[in-house]
């Protein structure tokens, strides 16, 4: 029966082996979108970061005679400039110091606030614990860096110039070292990053066995035995994947250094590459940039490594696991008055002291006529270039209008191509393709927000070849931004395009409808949610983003985010607040609007 | 009502290649109009990737595919005059029953007004008239599987296709919609190809029966011919259980052969055996069992389970140890008692020699 008098068809070779699995591959678009969409990927995402490391090595236009070099040819000159000569050490050893200092301080106190307070939330009997596992984890949906005005609004002192901070107008002048750099930096990071720990920490705890400790002490092991061989060895991949993950967060955190570390030159790695655009050193820059991706690789590329550690505890939380709460006792209040203190210090606080900023004439002053409303809605202020207040400025609502075109165009972008990788990445019958699509689309994950700015700016400012230069346009915000969601949007449409399988378009297909019409009437409906939440996740995101915009923004195309900074650079404190408060306000209602159009918690489960 | 026009299929050196790894390496076959024919075989045995080839899901890497003459090798699947229902259904979850089945009717063209009358015809036909309105979720899996059904069938295929249709549904609604569906492609006449690893489903629905191994087929024919005249070892454990012993053609008178097992002498029918050793497939059900030392084969009782309605026996011979089931409930010999083997005429077979 295997064999037949049937006239052979013989297998194709050769050049006609591959004719065949083209004209296959042409009879569907899967095929044709998916090298579309790879051409489009590698030009916005690979090229760039080509380009500004080609930068580090090449000759830049005006280095010329220090370079003993033509424009453009090889030089290790950018290399030697930054790591070995005289002003390394500003450029990039002290900023690289920094921000290992900042970073691994942050962790410390993360870990050990977040930690406990995981515990608590998820295996005790605290007071509150539902209200607190939502609580405790709103820093992480505000810019980090609203702390940071938060903190000057109350410390700064007389070191830099502009209106004093409340402890200074009250006459008690806070020292350096409270006021700017690594202290201030590394607290706020470190609340800032402290729900990463509650949410990563706690969902291990919650998912842990407690028949699993029960059977070590049944074994006949001690309390602190239990805890230290079967407890930390099990929590360890989620501990130090949430150290991975704050570290890597640091390393490209732009905002917080800037606001606190400049008055002291107190410069990271970030912040050190910001300068070197500025001061137009574009071959430094290429280096520093390429020095904060190297970090970041190696840092996700050991969460990665844990990651898989981590697979293989995957018995953990198998059926008929019990997860019994711990009985505080008559700790149940301390407990409790701990968790509230930590949201009152990372939450209340800050948002009060911006918010009464923005409403005080003099910092500092609670009396009743120190209050105003004029910052917000006033008119013709004695301020130079803040006449009125800031609901009636233009440049602010310029600003707003330029964050929703431009967030809302790159989030909406990001999120159709992040469905349609997910597609093409399930369906395409070639794997290759499959394969680059999904790691090209995964790259701007491993480099930090400012060096990927960097990299557009690299490859973006001037004319190249038919495509002009596009610096000082709303474009490469737009581009910038949707490559740098991709991420998020390619592995949001990866896992619902997984999740939902061939079988429902397959059925359709058999039943003879086109491709098109297999897009429109069954694909997109039933991924309707996930392109929603692949949509408004990154447009949250985004409207708090700042080291993507810091860099290819001009005020033409401020956006909110910008804006209150270049009011910081200008000392407009209550304006700046006034700013900073509104996006806090948007990224936090966007973050309880997705959570109740897409019905999920980010701190789901952790408190019940 | 829907009018079904039955083709044939047929596989003309069907190559199949997944990167380095060759699922089917020369496949032909040819089913006639108006039968079920099952593809039935073990996981991995290339029957769902031949079903998908069929369906134009997957492109063969050589040979020709032909549906009801007509050559479709390079057709995808909405080119192709086939319908399949899916292990899962594949039901579209945001459609009611009645879209669903209207789905495949306005894709050809037709009417959204025509294509919902043809669908509430199918859905009647499969016994879920006045249902149309319910989404897949508010179904129960049964139900489901028959909306299924009645959007492949409103098509009016010339082939409909079959992947594992059952393998959702617990054994007794199982039992229920495989007669249904046995019942519609009689009645209705349309060629079916089906895809189980179930040789009770494959035995209970099919015309022919297409047992696949590696990609090749090990024995095609029909339910009877492969249950009681298995080619191989493979086929005879893979259709219902089977001991497979050692025995000696010693003569052959037509259409019969006098075997030997051991010392039992035995008949059976002959098939393609000659003279000299050979084995022997024997249904558990096949052997007698007596207890003590008789004229017979001596055997020796290893275990005994009571199930119910039958006893299950593991016994020592000197040809092996065999697997024996016994109805005779009220009668069990205990471990490490003596019995005494025979044979009945149905259930054993010559395999090879």
């Amino acid at each position: 029966m295997a064999t037949s008098d049937a006239a052979v068809a013989p297998a194709p070779v050769g050049g006609a082996r591959w004719r065949y699995r083209l004209r296959l591959a042409l009879r569907e678009p899967t095929t044709v979108i998916a090298v579309l969409m790879a051409a489009l990927f590698a030009y916005l995402i690979v090229v760039p970061i080509l380009s500004i490391l080609s930068d580090a090595a090449t000759v830049q236009f005006g280095d010329e005679r220090r370079t003993a070099g033509e424009t453009g040819s090889v030089t290790i000159y950018y290399l030697y400039r930054a790591f070995a000569s005289p002003v390394a050490h500003d450029l990039f050893w002290e900023p690289l110091l920094n921000t290992l200092k900042v970073a691994f301080g942050a962790i410390a106190i993360s870990l050990s606030v977040g930690g406990v307070l995981a515990w608590l939330i998820a295996r005790t009997d605290m007071f509150g614990r539902r209200w607190f596992a939502t609580a405790l984890i709103v820093p992480y949906m505000l810019p980090a860096w609203t702390f940071a005005l938060a903190w000057t609004t109350l410390f700064k002192n007389r070191t830099v110039g502009g209106q004093p901070g409340w402890f200074e107008a009250i006459g008690l002048s806070p020292p350096d070292w409270l006021a700017y750099g690594q202290v201030p930096i590394t607290i706020i990071l470190a609340l800032h990053y402290t729900p990463f720990v509650i949410l990563l920490f706690g969902s291990a705890l919650r998912r842990f066995d407690s028949q699993l400790e029960d059977s070590a002490r049944i074994l006949g092991a001690p309390g602190r035995v239990v805890a230290l061989q079967i407890i930390l060895p099990l929590m360890r991949p989620a501990l130090l994947s949430a150290v991975l993950l704050i570290f890597a967060k640091c390393l490209g955190e732009f905002g917080v250094p800037y606001v606190l570390g400049l008055p002291v030159k107190f410069d990271v790695l970030a912040t050190s590459l910001y300068r070197s655009i500025g001061s137009r050193q574009t071959g430094v820059a290429g280096v520093l940039a390429g020095a904060i991706m190297l970090i970041g690789v190696l840092a996700i590329m050991i969460d990665a490594h844990l990651a898989r550690e981590a697979r293989r505890f995957v018995t953990v939380g198998s059926k008929g696991a019990m997860n019994r709460l711990s009985r505080l006792k008559s700790w149940r209040w301390p407990a409790s008055g701990f968790a509230a203190a930590i949201f009152i210090v990372s939450v209340g606080m800050p948002l009060l002291t911006l918010a009464l900023s923005t409403v005080m004439h003099q910092p500092g002053s609670f009396a009743l006529s120190n209050f105003t409303l004029d910052y917000w809605i006033g008119r013709d202020l004695p301020t130079v270039a803040m006449r009125t207040g800031i609901l009636l400025s233009p440049d602010l609502w310029q600003a707003a209008w330029n964050t929703i075109t431009i967030v809302g165009i790159a989030s909406v972008c990001s999120g159709i191509l992040g469905v349609l990788t997910g597609y093409v990445v399930v369906r395409t019958t070639i794997r290759p393709l499959a394969i680059f699509l999904r790691q090209v689309t995964f790259m701007p994950y491993l480099v930090p927000g400012i060096a990927f700015a960097a990299a557009y700016l690299s490859l973006f400012a001037v004319q190249r070849g038919p495509i002009p230069g596009l610096y000082g346009t709303t474009l490469i915000l737009i581009l910038a931004l949707m490559a740098d969601q991709m991420p998020y949007a390619s592995r949001a449409g990866i896992s619902a395009m997984m999740q939902l399988g061939k079988d429902p378009e397959e059925a359709a297909q058999i039943v003879g409808a086109g491709w098109f019409r297999r897009m429109t009437s069954i694909v997109i409906p039933i991924q309707k949610g996930s392109l929603v939440t692949g949509i408004l996740l990154p447009f949250i995101s985004g409207i708090k983003g700042l080291s993507l915009f810091v860099i290819l923004a001009v005020p033409a195309t401020d956006v909110l985010t910008t804006f209150s900074l270049r009011l910081v650079d200008y000392n407009y404190t209550q304006a700046a607040n006034a700013v900073v408060l509104i996006i806090a306000g948007l990224a936090y209602g966007g973050t309880v609007l997705a959570q109740r159009i897409t019905r999920t918690n980010l701190a789901e489960g952790l408190g019940n | 009502m829907i009018n079904q026009k039955a083709g044939s299929v047929t596989f003309e050196n069907v190559k199949k290649a997944f990167g380095a790894f060759t699922a089917i390496p020369d496949l032909s076959l040819t089913i006639e109009p108006g039968t079920l024919v099952t593809l039935l075989g073990p996981s991995g045995c290339g029957k769902t990737t031949t079903l998908r080839m069929l369906a134009g899901l997957e492109h063969p890497t050589a040979g020709r595919i032909l549906i009801g003459g007509k050559d479709v090798t390079m057709l995808p699947a909405n080119e192709r005059d086939v319908s399949m229902v899916f292990q899962s259904y594949a039901l579209f979850p945001h459609m009611s029953s009645l879209d669903n089945v209207a789905y495949g009717l306005e894709s050809s063209g037709l009417s959204r007004k025509e294509a919902r009358e043809r669908a509430e015809e199918g859905l009647a036909l499969v016994g879920l008239a006045g249902m149309g309105g319910r989404l897949p979720a508010e179904l129960s899996g049964g139900q489901q599987q028959r909306v299924a059904v009645a959007r492949a069938l409103v098509l009016e295929p010339q082939v409909l296709l079959l992947d594992e249709p059952l393998s959702n549904l617990d054994a007794r609604l199982r039992r229920r919609v495989r007669t249904e569906i046995r019942e519609l492609q009689q009645r209705l006449g349309f060629t079916a190809v089906y895809v189980t690893h179930d040789q009770d489903e494959a035995l209970a629905v099919s015309d022919r029966i297409i047992v696949m191994k590696d990609g090749e087929i090990a024995q095609s024919g029909a339910p009877r011919e492969l249950y009681e005249f298995p080619a191989s070892s493979f086929i005879a454990d893979f259709m219902g259980e089977a001991n497979v012993i050692a025995c000696e053609v010693v003569g052959i008178d037509g259409t019969e052969a006098d075997i030997r097992i051991g010392s039992l002498k035995h008949r059976v029918p002959a098939g393609r055996a000659r003279p000299g050793a050979a084995s022997l497939a024997v249904r558990p059900g096949a052997v007698t069992l007596a207890e003590g030392r008789g004229e017979g084969l001596a055997g020796r009782i290893l275990h005994s389970a009571y199930l119910g309605d039958h006893v299950e026996y593991e016994v020592e011979t000197d040809v092996g140890t065999l697997f024996i089931v016994d109805h005779a409930v009220d009668r069990i010999l205990p471990a490490a008692s003596d019995a005494t083997l025979g044979f009945k005429n149905r259930g054993i077979a010559l395999i090879s020699n």
